[in-house]
């Protein structure tokens, strides 16, 4: 492994050749300022704040304007061999964002322009720096949603969902950002700006377009996305169902999905994650488990929709709770996100491990997972969301709290190695949208198999001096 | 530590959190940076307290990169107002001299002519106009800023009150609130500033205070007696006044929608939302129409706590992104209830809106339904 972190002459050096490229305000070398910009949204990072310990620092933060300063800076970080970290919101889960390697931190934030809205196409053409909750607001004027609503919107930019391939609660109607991005623009690690075109399907070789959706900024910087566009449904309406048994739950779920009905929102709540979710709320049966709904559209399309689900949960036992405990999660469904005195007390620290399945698997992802946690003395509930046609996600939450920091943050280490090994061993996914970054780099190998290799060749061709975020998505440092 | 445990706690909460209120903070829009959030604040703030790290000049400036608007407080689940929490700490930093100089020409004016301008203190309120009416009897705290550059303000307070029945009295020897000092840390400079304001205001014979300016009265309502500095006779905010004579009000048809900007020191500070929007619905027959950022999610105008001095492009970058907002209404006028918000509002809007103080817009209700009567 090769030493990143600048001497201050060439510190000094690239700060001056950046200063010429975007200004002299749009460059800071204060270390304030790179103790600041380290700050992301990773668990352990928050744990790690908390507890007073420092995040890795960049040596530099750099924030071009424009795709064509993201083209020169890289060449000057490629010329000069400096690990490059991009950075949109900086409201990843997984450490992606952090600059391990130190060099230089290129943030994205300034980029943050809306470009065009193409009526005609129902497409948005945005700058990777704009913060999802500004886009949605912006596409709401016009009579659009993105159909995109992770609990991050208020913090994650347009870049970051992209890097991340992130998932909103909504993506079993609207799709993940994969499924919501038509065209995209890349600046490669020497400096290339890189177009696909926005169309809705192709069929000249391979979508380049999928391969640097997901690429946590190792294969370059995304500067600009084309977005789709859906009108803002006549109506959104709710329904909740409770079951005996996760067995009979995921059953009435993948039969709504084979009777051709698409809700908007599948969340399926262990009986665990029901008991802290919305006991306190509503009088549930002990050790039910609550199924949440949501169907988007036309009153008619919802009213049939509703009706076939309705019928197939009741068909499995499900017990009807109304529209009361989904209207009531939307209402407060990014509440968990915040900081609690419960869950900040002393050297506590929780995680999700957001794992995605096929139908025939599921299950037995989700016992394997809870025990191999559970045996670490982690408090775990989960619930099954993201559901589509052939399966779906689990969000594994954990939670431990421990005496001191090196306790906790080992107990955390041994939560997710098997965690994640129970999750590979029974044919799941590691993550279904959070993305690898560094909590998920040392499985990755084992996760993709011999396709690694795949990704391994196109990292070294792309970026061959290794500067594009090293030490991410198991992709190593330069040699 | 200057703080205690229960604050302490909630900056380690603010300074680990995943960002829940960066998206509306005026600061992170104007410099595009992690630097000047909340949760950056808290950050350099909980490294202090832990030992991590010690406030740097770098750190000492981005304390200073706050409005104190608190609209990151309205997006708070645990409610941590990280504009106090600065606050504390800029009084510490006062104390120790390690506060950005930029502030010292706006201190020494305060404290050498009694207002920030550096305008002559003789000339205060020299120019004002009052009318002796037979009326009960109120005292107008003017204010800096509508005395030395928004006087249409004033004057137009002065004529409404009048019209409404009030002999207006001003105080002959007004001092600056001391607002500007108390926002930025400077707190003896501020108490002397206000004991002799509340000395002069106690000794007047009035049955009430009313002022025009949000920062005013909130320093006159809320900050002198925290100090144990206390007015012997109510005081109100000209928009709470007004309301109470919604029926006296004169009415008029404004050839355009009217939208109202919430200042945070009236707004998330005080409470005072809907008395403001009372009048304007009274005096325009109804034609108000809300910005989507309103209320205790209004954005500030990006003149507080000191940032204007400090950065002044930064602050305008905040002023013409709400003139923006306001702008989305379709509204023609742009009326607000607060001298330093109007005048940061309008040299954004320029000619694409009408921006007015809540007096100036009765006063114009008052001629324009006199010349139809007449």
């Amino acid at each position: 492994m090769k030493e990143r972190l600048l001497d201050s002459k060439i510190k000094a050096k690239i700060a001056k050749h950046l200063e010429n490229i975007v200004g002299a305000e749009h460059v800071t070398t204060q270390e304030t300022d790179t103790v600041l910009n380290a700050h992301d949204a990773w668990p352990l990072s928050e744990a790690k704040i908390r507890a007073g310990e420092m995040l890795p620092l960049a040596d530099i933060v750099v924030f071009p304007g424009s795709t064509e300063e993201v083209s020169k800076v890289l060449k000057i970080a490629n010329k000069n061999r400096v690990s490059v970290t991009p950075v949109g919101g900086g409201a990843g889960t997984c450490g992606g964002t952090l600059p391990i390697y130190g060099g230089m931190q290129l943030d994205l934030k300034r980029m943050d322009k809306v470009l065009d809205i193409d009526h005609k196409s129902m497409l948005v053409r945005v700058e990777a720096g704009m913060v999802g909750i500004d886009l949605e607001e912006t596409v709401n004027r016009h009579g659009y949603t993105l159909g995109h609503t992770p609990t991050s919107m208020r913090a994650s930019n347009v870049g970051g969902f992209l890097a991340t391939r992130s998932g909103g609660s909504m993506s079993s109607l609207y799709g993940k950002i994969e499924d919501l991005t038509l065209g995209l623009e890349v600046v490669l690690a020497d400096g290339l700006i890189v177009r696909t075109k926005a169309v809705p399907r192709h069929s000249v070789g391979p979508d380049l377009r999928e391969l640097f959706i997901g690429s946590e900024g190792t294969l370059g910087v995304i500067t600009e996305a084309t977005l789709r566009l859906f009108p803002i449904p006549e109506e959104r309406r709710f329904r909740s169902m409770a079951f005996a048994d996760v067995h009979s739950g995921l059953e009435a779920i993948r039969l709504i999905f084979r009777a051709d009905i698409t809700p908007s929102v599948v969340r399926f709540y262990d009986p665990e994650d029901t008991a802290m979710a919305m006991s306190q709320h509503f009088d549930i049966e002990e050790g039910d488990s609550m199924l949440l709904l949501a169907f988007d559209g036309a009153a008619e399309k919802v009213d049939h929709e509703e009706r076939v689900s309705v019928e197939i949960c009741q068909e499995n036992g499900g017990k009807d709770f109304g529209d009361g405990p989904s209207k009531r999660w939307w209402a407060h469904r990014y509440d968990m996100y915040y900081p609690t005195k419960f869950t900040t007390a002393g050297f506590s620290i929780g995680d999700t491990i957001d794992i995605v399945a096929t139908y025939d698997k599921l299950e037995n992802v989700y016992r394997a997972m809870k025990t191999a946690m559970e045996a670490h003395d982690a408090f775990v509930m989960s619930h099954f969301s993201h559901m589509y046609q052939n399966g779906g996600s689990i969000y594994m939450i954990f939670f431990t709290s421990q005496p001191d920091a090196e306790t906790a943050w080992a107990a955390y280490k041994r939560i997710w190695d098997d965690g994640v090994a129970a999750c590979l061993r029974e044919g799941g996914t590691m993550s279904h949208q959070h993305g690898v970054g560094l909590s998920r780099s040392t499985y990755t190998e084992d996760e993709l198999g011999s396709s690694f290799q795949v990704l391994k060749r196109i990292k070294k061709v792309l970026d061959s001096n290794g500067i594009m975020n090293p030490g991410k998505l198991g992709l190593g440092v330069q040699e | 530590m200057i703080y205690d445990e229960d604050t302490a706690q909630q900056i380690r909460m603010c300074a680990a959190c995943p960002k829940m209120c960066r998206h509306v903070c005026p600061t992170f829009l104007a410099w595009r940076s992690e630097s000047p959030t909340p949760h950056g604040r808290a950050l350099l703030l909980h490294q202090e307290i832990t030992g991590t790290r010690p406030l740097d000049e770098r750190a000492i400036e981005v304390l200073y990169q706050c409005l104190e608007c608190s609209h990151c407080l309205t997006w708070c689940l645990p409610e941590i107002d990280i504009a106090d929490i600065v606050e504390i700490r800029r009084r510490q930093l006062v104390k120790e001299g390690r506060f950005p100089s930029g502030l010292n020409p706006m201190v020494d004016s305060i404290h050498t002519h009694h207002n920030p301008y550096k305008e002559p203190h003789e000339k205060r309120t020299d120019w004002l106009k009052i009318p002796t009416i037979d009326g009960r009897s109120l005292v107008y705290f003017i204010g800096c800023t509508a005395a030395y550059r928004e006087k249409s303000i004033a004057q137009d307070t002065v004529s409404v009150l009048s019209s409404l029945g009030y002999q207006v009295y001003i105080p002959e020897d007004e001092w600056c609130c001391g607002s500007p000092l108390l926002r930025t840390g400077f707190v003896d400079g501020a108490l002397e500033q206000a004991r002799h304001n509340v000395e002069i205001l106690n000794n007047m014979d009035a049955e009430e205070v009313v002022a025009t300016c949000p920062g005013c009265y909130r320093v006159l309502t809320q900050d002198y007696p925290k100090h144990g500095l206390e007015i012997n006779k109510p005081v109100r905010h000209i928009a709470e006044l007004l309301q109470s004579h919604l029926k006296s009000l004169p009415e008029f048809e404004l050839d355009g929608p009217v939208t109202f900007h919430d200042s945070c020191h009236l707004g998330r500070h005080s409470g005072v939302y809907e008395q403001p929007r009372e009048v304007i619905e009274r005096v325009s027959k109804g034609a108000l129409v809300e910005m989507e950022r309103n209320r205790d999610n209004a954005m500030c105008c990006g003149n507080g706590a000191g940032l204007r001095t400090l950065f002044p492009e930064h602050a305008k970058k905040i002023g013409a992104e709400r003139v923006q907002q306001a702008e989305q209404t379709g509204a023609k006028y742009l009326v607000t209830s607060c001298p330093f918000c109007k005048n940061m509002l309008e040299s954004q809007a320029k000619d694409r809106l009408i921006v007015l103080d809540l007096p100036e817009l009765v006063k114009m209700a008052k001629k324009q339904s006199h010349v139809k009567t007449d």
